[in-house]
């Protein structure tokens, strides 16, 4: 993948929605810190009372919100994922967190995607980060189909949420057939010895490593977790009972990150089974070239996700056969 | 001004820094001084009929908002709201001890405060949200927000003044406590390597913003009042926020603290307490 076109995606699919919702509750709030979306034009022109747009000041943006949502508006507000959440982490920790209010945080370009901008529109610890504030639900759709119906989910609830959409249009997993998404995580593929845990962008590449590991004739299936906090739990538990090997596959740092959580649910619960973390180290990343160079040199890409796999299960207890004897088991 | 003279609001200033010092004291927990500088400001607010309020409905629909931005004067502000009646006066003598809801910093769980503050720069950008919310449902109540000017160097503030002036929310009603101090310095008096940047011309800069400001003496009863005294009757007119500056001392009333940075968090013992006690004697 190469810096990728600003097209249709999650994003609109999910203002599209609201826009719906809004248009019938004049309670619905959208307020954007310098942040447009074609999506976004239509509550501009037609919902002014609304619409607001702060300018580029995301502190008054959130406090803003608090005070909107105070006054019994379910407010959702609109930035770039880094400026939602580590710019202006306290006013989410007292404003939204400590006061319970009904804010949804839309944060774009989770990850690195907004590749070629570098560190500053990086957005590789938030989940880390937004998952230690109290009360805060945190989302992370794989398509835009999750984010259609993230839209329902989050207007229904009126916790503090933060959603973190991928920047450009990511394919659908999930086109044509029927999904729920209320259990917070989808079995997106069937797995028999190993599955990946993944959440966002990475559930596309889980799904690539999956393909190319059956070339080995392991059957790996996918779980995309589309709801990160609170963590679906026994759903996790239920699927990954079935097999001998879990890989969690993350677009962020693994210091608290989705494999962190995994690894915490493990240990609190006893579980043994072999888990290997995938994400990116303790660093900054100053690489150009687009997304798929930063996934190659620091091992995220899908050669890299795989040759990791057979390194650890080869390391551990007979390797890859040994996988093979486990799932027959 | 409604019900209250002048001289009885002093009378009530004068018992609510008495009751500031008796709860410092016990809890050994400071603020004095800073609670001192707002105390004529809410006692105009809550005593002389400005604000609108039912203590037995903290929430009633129809209150004026009143939010504490500078979250550290919560001392100050727990003996008004109980003699106001929005809890009872005994709450005041565990102030925060085991068991007792009053906190150093104001939060929302105490009857009669709106938000948590306690991290300045707050309670202005929650103010506008407040606001614009009122306008879109069309109610008629005001926002009040008591900032401290040491406070304003946060830049959240002046983001949201920004919006504030462009929105032109002339139901918000803002008012800063002036008392020239932070923690260890000064904000205009630059002395030593403690003191802070300049802040003024205060006034001046507020104008620009968009605001219409108005300076007043915050110990003055007469200059509060005469700044507060068309507050609902300007807000279709007027247009814009409105700021009010109002000049205090930190440690008002106290000979021993009044303007003394050494004074910010500590809590008076021994002669001091007598001092403190004997300036404050009804």
């Amino acid at each position: 993948m190469t810096s990728t076109p600003f097209i249709i995606g999650m994003r609109d699919a999910f203002f599209d929605a609201l826009y719906e919702i809004a248009r019938t509750d004049r309670n619905v709030i959208i307020i954007s810190a310098d942040n447009g979306a074609p999506s976004l034009d239509k509550f501009a022109q037609t919902l002014p009372n609304q619409y607001f747009t702060v300018g580029i000041a995301e502190q008054q943006m959130i406090g803003m919100a608090a005070g909107m949502a105070f006054e019994g508006k379910k407010v959702y507000t609109y930035a770039i994922a880094p400026f939602i959440t580590t710019r202006v982490l306290e006013q989410q920790k007292l404003d939204v967190c400590s006061m319970n209010l009904p804010i949804v945080n839309l944060g774009i370009g989770a990850g690195y995607a907004y590749d070629i901008m570098g560190p500053s529109h990086h957005t590789v610890e938030d989940i880390s980060i937004m998952r230690a504030l109290p009360g805060m639900k945190i989302y992370c759709p794989a398509d835009a189909i999750c984010s259609r119906a993230l839209v329902d989910l989050s207007y229904a609830d009126p916790s503090p949420q933060y959603i973190r959409f991928d920047r450009a249009g990511i394919p659908n997993i999930y086109a044509g057939r029927p999904v729920d998404f209320t259990p917070g995580l989808v079995k997106t593929r069937e797995g028999r010895d190993m599955y990946i845990v993944a959440t966002g962008i990475m559930v596309h590449q889980a799904l690539k490593v999956s393909d190319e590991l059956k070339r080995d004739g392991l059957e790996v299936g996918v779980i995309d977790v589309c709801r990160i906090k609170p963590f679906p739990v026994e759903w996790l538990f239920e699927y990954l009972e079935e097999v001998p090997w879990v890989v969690t596959l993350e677009e962020h740092l693994l210091a608290g990150g989705l494999g962190g959580i995994v690894a915490e649910i493990f240990v609190d619960s006893g579980v043994t089974t072999p888990l290997l973390r995938i994400g990116q180290e303790d660093r900054f990343v100053f690489t150009y070239g687009g997304r798929s160079v930063i996934w190659k040199k620091y091992g995220l890409d899908v050669p890299s996700v795989v040759e990791k796999i057979q390194t650890w299960m080869s390391s551990r207890s007979g390797g890859v056969e040994f996988a093979k004897r486990a799932a027959v088991r | 001004m409604r019900g209250q003279s002048t001289g009885d609001l002093a009378a009530i200033a004068k018992w609510v820094r008495l009751k500031v010092v008796d709860m410092a004291v016990k809890a050994n927990s400071g603020h004095i001084s800073t609670a001192f500088s707002q105390t004529e400001i809410l006692v105009s607010l809550y005593f002389g009929g400005i604000l609108r309020y039912d203590p037995m409905n903290p929430r009633w629909e129809g209150r004026d908002r009143f939010i504490q931005s500078k979250g550290q004067g919560g001392i100050g502000l727990y003996p008004v709201l109980a003699r106001a009646g929005f809890f009872p006066l005994d709450v005041l003598e565990g102030f925060a001890q085991e068991g007792n809801m009053l906190g150093v910093h104001t939060d929302w769980h105490i009857p009669g405060i709106e938000v948590v503050t306690g991290s300045l720069g707050h309670g202005l950008p929650i103010a506008t949200g407040m606001a614009q919310a009122a306008l879109n449902d069309h109610k008629k109540h005001l926002i009040f927000v008591l900032l401290g000017d040491a406070e304003l160097y946060e830049g959240s503030n002046w983001e949201a003044a920004l919006m504030a002036a462009h929105k032109g929310y002339s139901n918000l009603i803002c008012m800063v406590d002036r008392n020239g101090q932070g923690t260890i310095g000064y904000t205009d008096r630059i002395e030593g390597q403690n003191d802070g940047p300049r802040l003024n011309p205060l006034d001046r800069k507020f104008e620009a913003f968009g605001f219409e400001t108005r300076v007043i003496d915050g110990h003055d009863f007469g200059q509060i009042f005469e700044a507060l005294k068309d507050v609902r009757a300007r807000p279709l007119a007027a247009g814009r926020p409105l700021m009010i500056i109002a000049n205090t001392r930190k440690g008002k009333g106290c000979s021993l603290m009044e303007d003394e940075r050494f004074w910010h968090y500590r809590v008076p013992a021994g002669a001091d307490l007598e001092s403190v006690r004997r300036d404050l004697r009804p």
